[in-house]
């Protein structure tokens, strides 16, 4: 009980010596490698989107997609919806295929990772899909 | 019968040599020289012949030197020498080039921005895999030298000054090491290939040991990008860490006139506004910033609740 009662204490102590330090004069002020940081997400995240956007506007790929009844320009607004984490790890994971890879392959795994964006509720191209997410 | 085997090996393997000396002969499409670069170049830079093991203090030594640093491989050795490795990292590289005061700016890696770097007269410090994947052989040299149709290039390397060797064998064993390469520009100088937001980084980086020094870098990013606002805001950011409010609140006033949908230009300028004592301007550029952030800028709601003060009714 004691000794509770000490732990206690000390979780009180270091937890108002966190809130201590919040309005110090330095705290509102927003650091150079913070602003570097944001600024790099958001331009890598450009990048990303506008190769995105080329790889959707291909007619091969077009075609593959439409194949599978989705249709390119749902997909494209898709990718638009998603955040710049989101985009920059699909462009990844893009670029993680085989060089030259088969487009056809590439449009398949477009299709898979909207597919997975669906199920977790960031897209909604297919009505199939049971969002797990809202 | 012995003979004979020990003459066959020797052919295969002179086989095998010519086969890979052709390879080396001709230059991939990555080593071929781009628009504007010499023929040919030299770049001056001290050079400190290594001791066992110490190839990191000597090339970094050289490198500092040539950016106006005078040091010796003695005294960068215990702060970038690890004895348990017998080497030094790269990241302890970077921090005592900024522990000297300077940026210690990373290429892009590929070879024609490592010889750009040369050809404006700076020295490239350079990690090498002299020996193979799979049984390495990690070493640090300068690079300060390459003839394109020589098909050379020369290093300061280890005990060698002046050591030359073909580009195609120097890119192999540097392609094993990643291709990383560093160059320490000189203060009011920028690395050649320098791109804007890795060079703000290099110097953000620098920020919290030497202020002074990263208030020049920004300064220098400034006149090449002028209109770079994490430059601007950096700028701002150095003045105020060493004490300059009145500098800082220029940065920054200027920050917020040339991005005037930057909220964190705002943000910045209302904190040191109401350090300055100039509370309505203060409360004036808060609101601003909070207006512009909505939720996704914390710092603003907290900037604006400091300046209200505590209990302030509005």
């Amino acid at each position: 009980m004691n000794m509770r009662r000490v732990i206690c204490g000390v979780l009180a102590l270091s937890l108002a010596g966190g809130t201590i330090h919040v309005p110090l004069a330095q705290a509102a002020l927003v650091g150079t490698g913070e602003v570097v940081a944001a600024a790099t997400l958001g331009q890598a995240a450009d990048e990303a989107r506008q190769r995105l956007a080329a790889l959707l506007a291909r007619d091969d790929v077009v075609a593959a997609l439409q194949g599978h009844g989705v249709d390119a320009a749902q997909a494209r607004a898709r990718v638009d919806s998603l955040s710049d984490e989101e985009v920059q790890q699909l462009a990844g994971q893009i670029d993680q295929l085989p060089a030259g890879g088969d487009v056809l392959g590439i449009a398949v795994f477009v299709f898979l990772v909207l597919l997975f964006t669906d199920i977790m509720g960031y897209t909604d191209i297919f009505p199939f899909v049971k969002k797990t997410a809202r | 019968m012995s003979l004979l085997r020990g003459g066959t090996c020797r052919w295969i393997a002179a086989l095998a040599l010519t086969l890979l000396l052709s390879g080396c002969g001709t230059l991939s499409p990555a080593l071929r020289p781009g628009d504007g670069l010499p023929q040919q170049a030299y770049a001056g830079a001290p050079f400190f012949a290594q001791e066992i093991h110490h190839c990191g203090p000597a090339a970094l030594a050289g490198a500092l030197g040539a950016s106006g640093v005078t040091t010796t491989p003695d005294a960068l050795a215990p702060q970038v020498y690890l004895p348990g490795r017998e080497g030094s990292l790269q990241l302890e590289l970077v921090a005592a080039a900024r522990g000297a005061g300077r940026i210690a700016y990373v290429l892009q890696p590929e070879l024609e921005a490592a010889l750009r770097e040369v050809a404006a007269g700076r020295p490239v410090l350079v990690l090498q895999n002299l020996g193979l994947s799979w049984y390495p052989r990690w070493h640090y040299a300068l690079l300060i030298g390459y003839d394109l149709a020589a098909g050379s290039i020369t290093l300061h390397s280890g005990t060698e000054r002046d050591y030359v060797t073909a580009l195609a064998t120097f890119d192999r064993t540097w392609a094993r090491a990643g291709r990383w390469a560093l160059v320490i520009p000189a203060p009011g100088t920028l690395p050649a290939t320098a791109r804007e937001l890795p060079y703000i980084a290099a110097a953000a980086a620098l920020e919290r040991s030497d202020p002074v020094a990263a208030e020049a870098a920004y300064d220098t990013a400034l006149v090449r990008w002028p209109a770079s606002l994490p430059a601007r805001l950096g700028l701002g950011n150095a003045r105020y860490a060493r004490g300059d409010l009145a500098g800082a609140e220029a940065a920054f006033s200027a920050a917020a006139r040339a991005h005037p949908d930057a909220a964190v230009a705002y943000n910045n300028h209302a904190h040191v506004l109401a350090r300055l004592g100039r509370r309505a301007e203060a409360l004036a550029a808060a609101r601003r910033a909070v207006e512009l952030a909505g939720d996704s800028l914390p710092e603003a709601r907290r900037t604006l609740e400091e300046i209200q003060g505590p209990g302030a009714g509005n």
